[in-house]
């Protein structure tokens, strides 16, 4: 764990020096492939996609997920409601220490970076100038905590998320969250939409915080990067740009339903992650091949 | 009468990549290192017959991608077509160089974290939105040659007067009675389609 904290603030330091150190990539010689790179008929034209996807959509669909989301669980609410299991005096203890420091590292930093986010996506509302600055900042300091604690993360809970076909059963009824009726669902300890957020936010986190780190440091020179996507430096800025808007709206969309899951559809939900123990009837209910397992280790 | 629309266009059969361009818009606008507002380049070098230099700055284009990209709308569109913006609005996120056919915009490091500071690019030395020629003008945009009535330095400056700037119709009657005293020979500037759109 120290030695690969060590290796990224390295990297990071690294990637700082290089920077000083070589020639610049876009605004030297290499501005030739920058302006070579725009529009013409043998590049992928990445300058002009980037303008018009960046001037007529993006903001457009940012809106439309940070309304349409909500909308949709608000809804939700309205009409299934809230899940409301009995808490009794059996619980389960699921959630070390380790699992939720390095869970709450990582919801910070979520609440920062998205917000800051939006800001930045509607800086024009904002005004631009100190504050919309002010997120840009944060939201590039808050990329570090996550940085730091996405592998541990992705390694502590990788047993728990892989697909099975029971996982097919679940998506067919989503869970059975469209009805008021408790049933018991046949999940284990992550059911199929948990698993899904553990994807986007793992795989998804991490095109992120490349895609973030590259307009970062944006004048860097890393050879193999250039002849692994056969993209120009400044083509590989503007698809970083393009990556960062289209997964950011799949990650907030994810994100959002993460948070109303764990805070509003299932009721007190949100305690397991706080202090480590799950309630039984919950367990029963909603993950119940996890429930026998543990009924049979004696757990309870 | 009309608004003058003001373009650069850089004769290539007359560059001979001294760099003068480059580096009387440095010094006038006191740029600080690592900034380089108008960069001399050479295109398909080593190429018999298809080698040529040119000048590049910002081109001020005709419906500038910069302006159609910035999340926080810092452009504004002067009516004689020179493509300004407000440093004290930028956030310095990038994108108008992403968008830019030219690689016009720059960004200085800032802070103890060494993000990207405001953008920086070529204002046709027409300075910005602050007060015209007010100390605070000069330190953010540099020099505002326009309002004193004063041509860009760079054209200015150039030995060739490969590099010409001005109302579009004065640069074009240029070119044209160039053009036609080299025998119809090298009408094209690198970029000016791109740029201008042709008009
Ligand atoms: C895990 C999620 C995310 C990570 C790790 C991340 C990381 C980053 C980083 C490191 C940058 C570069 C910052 C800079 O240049 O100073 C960046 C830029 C940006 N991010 Fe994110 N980001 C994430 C999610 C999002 C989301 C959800 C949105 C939109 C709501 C978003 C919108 C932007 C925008 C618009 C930029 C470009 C402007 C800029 O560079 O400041 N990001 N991101
Ligand atoms: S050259 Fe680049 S910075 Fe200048 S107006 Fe065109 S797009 Fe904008
Ligand atoms: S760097 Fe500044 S001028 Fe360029 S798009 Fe971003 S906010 Fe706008």
């Amino acid at each position: 764990m120290r030695k690969y904290i060590y290796t990224l603030i390295a990297l990071l330091g690294f990637a700082t020096v290089a920077f000083g150190a070589a020639d610049s990539q876009i605004w030297g010689e290499m501005r030739i492939q920058n302006i070579l790179g725009y529009g013409q008929e043998e590049s992928l034209k990445l300058g002009a996609w980037f303008t018009f996807l960046q001037s007529k959509y993006f903001a457009w669909v940012f809106l439309g997920v940070l309304i349409g989301v909500p909308t949709v669980f608000f809804l939700h609410y309205k009409i299934v409601g809230q899940k409301v299991f009995p808490h009794s005096h059996n619980k389960h203890y699921a959630f070390n220490l380790f699992h939720r420091t390095i869970h709450q590292v990582a919801a910070v930093s979520f609440m920062v970076i998205i917000p800051t986010g939006f800001i930045i996506v509607f800086g024009d509302f904002f005004g631009g100038g100190t504050l919309v600055r002010m997120a840009k900042n944060l939201h590039g300091i808050f990329t570090i905590p996550f940085a730091i604690v996405i592998l541990p993360m992705a390694l502590m809970w990788i047993k728990e998320a892989i697909f099975n076909l029971e996982d097919i059963k679940w998506f067919m009824i989503l869970g059975g969250y469209l009805s008021k009726k408790k049933r018991i669902i046949n999940a284990t300890q992550f059911n199929a939409g948990q698993k899904m957020w553990y994807w986007v936010c793992i795989l998804g986190g991490l095109v992120m915080i490349l895609s973030g780190a590259m307009m970062f440091f944006m004048d860097f020179k890393i050879e193999m990067l250039h002849n692994l996507t056969g993209l120009s430096h400044i083509d590989m800025l503007r698809a970083s740009a393009i990556i960062h808007n289209v997964m950011g709206f799949i990650l907030v969309a994810v994100f959002f339903t993460h948070i109303y899951m764990a805070a509003v559809a299932i009721k007190g939900a949100i305690h397991s992650i706080i202090t480590g123990y799950v309630e039984e009837e919950e367990v029963k209910f909603l993950h119940n091949a996890w429930y026998k397992k543990l009924k049979e280790k004696g757990k309870f | 009468m009309e608004n003058a629309r003001m373009k650069f266009y850089c004769d290539e059969s007359r560059c001979i990549e001294c760099d003068g361009c480059s580096i009387a818009c440095a010094e006038a606008h006191e740029l600080p290192a690592g900034i380089a507002r108008r960069k001399v380049i050479t295109i398909h070098e080593g190429i018999p017959g298809k080698e040529v230099s040119t000048s590049i700055a910002c081109m001020h284009c005709t419906d500038a991608p910069c302006e159609q990209v910035c999340p926080v709308d810092c452009f504004y569109i002067r009516e004689d077509g020179v493509v300004l913006h407000d440093k004290e609005k930028c956030i310095g996120c990038g994108y108008c160089l992403y968008a830019c056919p030219f690689g016009a915009p720059q960004f200085p490091r800032e802070g103890i974290f060494g993000s990207k500071g405001a953008m920086d690019k070529c204002t046709m030395c027409a300075g910005g939105p602050l007060a015209t020629n007010s100390h605070h003008e000069f330190e953010l945009y540099g020099q505002n040659r326009i309002a004193e009535g004063k041509v860009p330095v760079c054209a200015a400056m150039c030995s060739t007067k490969a590099l010409l700037v001005g109302d579009a119709e004065s640069v074009s009657n240029v070119i044209r009675a160039r053009v036609a005293a080299r025998g119809g020979k090298g009408f094209n500037s690198y970029g000016w389609d791109k740029a201008y759109k042709n008009q």
